[in-house]
């Protein structure tokens, strides 16, 4: 079975990362990297330069920020490999986002299953997009989504869709805290907030007008949100 | 170059002239060959730097434009080499600037810099809908008319740190999520162009409206809206919303003198001496409004331009053509589907028809709800029952205008009609 890590921080988060969340992160990477249980990951920019697309009434709407405003920001993923959403949440709890933020964790369901990725092509941008419900959006509006195979389809062919998944619900998502070395897990995502993550989709794209294009032809476009947060690439601030 | 070097002060005049003309033109190109947002804003700053130290001791030159655009350019070269990761980039600006030093060949939509006009990919950069409207809007005027971070600030009232916060954020992002440097493909243009003149028109506003602040910042906010939008209007010929917007500009600008009285207060556009409108404005206005509507493309900001260049063609308020501006009201509140639009709708059906006639349209308006809280729609609803004579709703309605209303100006307009309408109480 997969699931996602998706490793949240306060706002400030770089300046909590000291010498002992370094080395829990790197011994997490040579533990899970070496026994196959990491599968793909890596950290994410933060809320500051996420971009949140909708479509409603034919109209695109494209705005700034994320798509819902938390105390602890998305700060990376990782998708793991192993039997049981309970060892899913002790590799959450001994990452260092778990006292640093919080980490939640969502089974992937349906699809491939999600594979390492090589390093992005030349001059191409990785985003995360994250595919979330709308509380603006009623139960019989959104029974009229279309299903999402054929965007998955086209996007795979052309090569902007790396992969991607639809989550467990909310409901079923455990997050982890550790405080003063001990470990709280709670029922439940890491924001409280009435827009939720759904699913996910990983794209490759020439520049953020690709990708938002790409978001905005995904179904849950018309009935939900689609953040496009772009990768963290290695020595960028 | 001729003669015996000019004055200083007449050099500063000129350095400030080619500052308005160049700058925008300067960075734009500078970003576009090397990428770096911050490095176009110093190396343009300094290359001004230079002309004021240099021009009085050797002269204006002959190309004031190329002479900034390369010695900017130098200096990003210079910076570049010095950074020395950055090859390719040194290599493309060198060619450049080879290119540019024949005087046979200049490029083709290349003016007196030498250089092709990247003006148009930066607008559409800075005005990205990925960016909060407050960070496109200082991100504009920043990098393409060059007001400083500390005058931006001034103009939208925050502390500076936060407008210069604003602006590193705006870069981060841009580079982050690497929102393109290009002008949209023409597909793309009728999604993004409104964007851009809403930009502008805020800007032209905020200028304008005087919400509040110092008065030399927004007259110079005024201009530089228009400046721009007059770029726009030249790069993008098949847009005839952005020469809409120019004309709407201007048509308001050549109002400017008559709006205030020499105390600082509002005068209505009833109440405004007509002979001091800039009638040369409202003609070049005009021409604009004109190749606009020719495109036979209508949209809400050529209305808005035929609506003001009925007021500006009119040589008394009397004579205003008002049921061809309630008519003109009627198809942009269809198109925007704006309160705003419906309120100054009702105004001009008052002066068509009747107060009465217009106080029924704003009575549907007030059960709508959407403008509560906006000072206009009371001081409008006094107004038309001030003419009604109907003085004492009149002036509980002007009451609770002048309570809502944000600036001077506004207030003492208000409170001067209250006491018209007031029944004396001594």
């Amino acid at each position: 079975m997969q699931y996602m890590l998706i490793h949240t921080g306060a706002p400030d988060l770089d300046w909590a990362w000291d010498d002992e969340a370094w080395a829990a992160l790197r011994s997490w990477l040579d533990e899970t990297i070496g026994s196959g249980v990491s599968i793909e990951g890596g950290p994410l920019q933060l809320d500051a330069d996420a971009t949140t697309v909708k479509v409603r009434n034919g109209q695109l709407i494209i705005t700034d920020g994320p798509y819902a405003e938390t105390k602890e920001q998305i700060a990376g993923f990782d998708v793991i490999e192993c039997a049981s959403l309970e060892e899913a949440v002790q590799w959450a709890g001994r990452h260092p986002h778990s006292w640093m933020g919080a980490v939640e964790v969502r089974a992937l369901v349906g699809g491939p299953p999600v594979v390492h990725l090589p390093e992005p092509g030349a001059g191409q941008t990785r985003y995360m997009m994250l595919v979330c419900t709308d509380p603006a959006v009623g139960p019989q509006e959104f029974a009229h989504i279309e299903p999402v195979g054929p965007w998955v389809a086209a996007m795979d062919r052309r090569g902007i869709r790396l992969f991607g998944s639809v989550l467990d619900p909310p409901g079923a998502a455990r997050t982890v805290r550790v405080r003063d070395k001990h470990a709280i897990v709670t029922d439940g995502p890491f924001a409280e907030t009435k827009e939720q993550i759904a699913g996910f989709d990983v794209l490759e794209c020439a520049d953020l007008d690709e990708a938002i294009e790409a978001a905005a032809k995904h179904p849950m476009a018309r009935v939900g949100l689609l953040e496009v947060r772009p990768f963290r690439r290695l020595g960028e601030d | 170059m001729s003669g015996a070097p000019p004055a200083v002060s007449v050099v500063e005049t000129v350095v400030a002239d080619a500052f308005r003309q160049e700058w925008g033109r300067i960075t734009a190109a500078l970003i576009h060959q090397t990428g770096d947002w911050d490095l176009a804003e110093e190396c343009a700053q300094d290359a001004f730097a230079r002309a004021l130290l240099r021009w009085p001791r050797d002269g204006v030159p002959d190309r004031p434009g190329a002479w900034l655009m390369t010695v900017a350019r130098n200096g990003a070269i210079d910076r570049l080499r010095r950074g020395s990761t950055y090859r390719a980039k040194v290599e493309e600006l060198a060619v450049m600037a080879t290119r540019e030093t024949g005087p046979s060949d200049p490029d083709p939509g290349a003016d007196d810099s030498g250089v092709p006009d990247e003006r148009l990919r930066l607008i559409f950069t800075c005005c990205h809908p990925a960016l909060a409207m407050e960070a496109q809007v200082a991100l504009t005027l920043r990098t393409l008319t060059g007001l400083s971070t500390a005058e931006i600030a001034r103009a939208f009232l925050v502390p500076e740190a936060t407008m210069a916060k604003r602006l590193v954020r705006a870069k981060h992002k841009i580079a982050h999520a690497r929102i393109p440097y290009r002008v949209p493909p023409a597909g793309a243009l009728p999604q993004r162009v409104p964007g851009v003149l809403a930009v502008l028109y805020l800007v032209f506003n905020e200028g304008y409206s005087a919400s509040a602040g110092d008065d030399l910042i927004r007259r110079d906010l005024c201009d530089r809206a228009v400046a721009l939008t007059q770029v726009l209007a030249e790069l993008l010929p098949s847009e005839p919303e952005a020469k809409g917007l120019l004309a709407l500009m201007l048509f308001h600008r050549a109002r400017q003198a008559a709006r205030v009285n020499d105390r600082g207060d509002l005068v209505t556009l009833e109440d405004q001496d007509r002979t001091r409108w800039d009638h040369a404005q409202i003609e070049v206005a005009r021409g604009y409004l004109e190749a606009a509507v020719a495109a036979r493309r209508p949209g809400q900001y050529q209305i808005q331009a035929a609506i003001a260049g009925c007021h500006a063609a009119a040589p008394t308020a009397q004579a205003t053509d008002w049921p061809r501006i309630a008519w003109l009201y009627r198809h942009l509140a269809d198109l925007t589907g704006s309160p705003v639009v419906e309120l100054n709708r009702a105004v001009a059906v008052a002066m068509a028809d009747g107060p009465a006639a217009g106080l029924a349209l704003l009575q549907r308006l007030e059960t709508g709800g959407a403008l509560a809280g906006y000072y206009l729609l009371p001081a409008t609803r006094a107004d038309f029952l001030r003419r009604l004579g109907r003085n004492e709703e009149a002036a509980s309605a002007y009451e609770e205008a002048a309570a809502l209303a944000s600036t001077g100006p506004e207030r003492r307009f208000l409170t001067a009609r209250l006491a018209e309408v007031r029944p004396q109480h001594t």
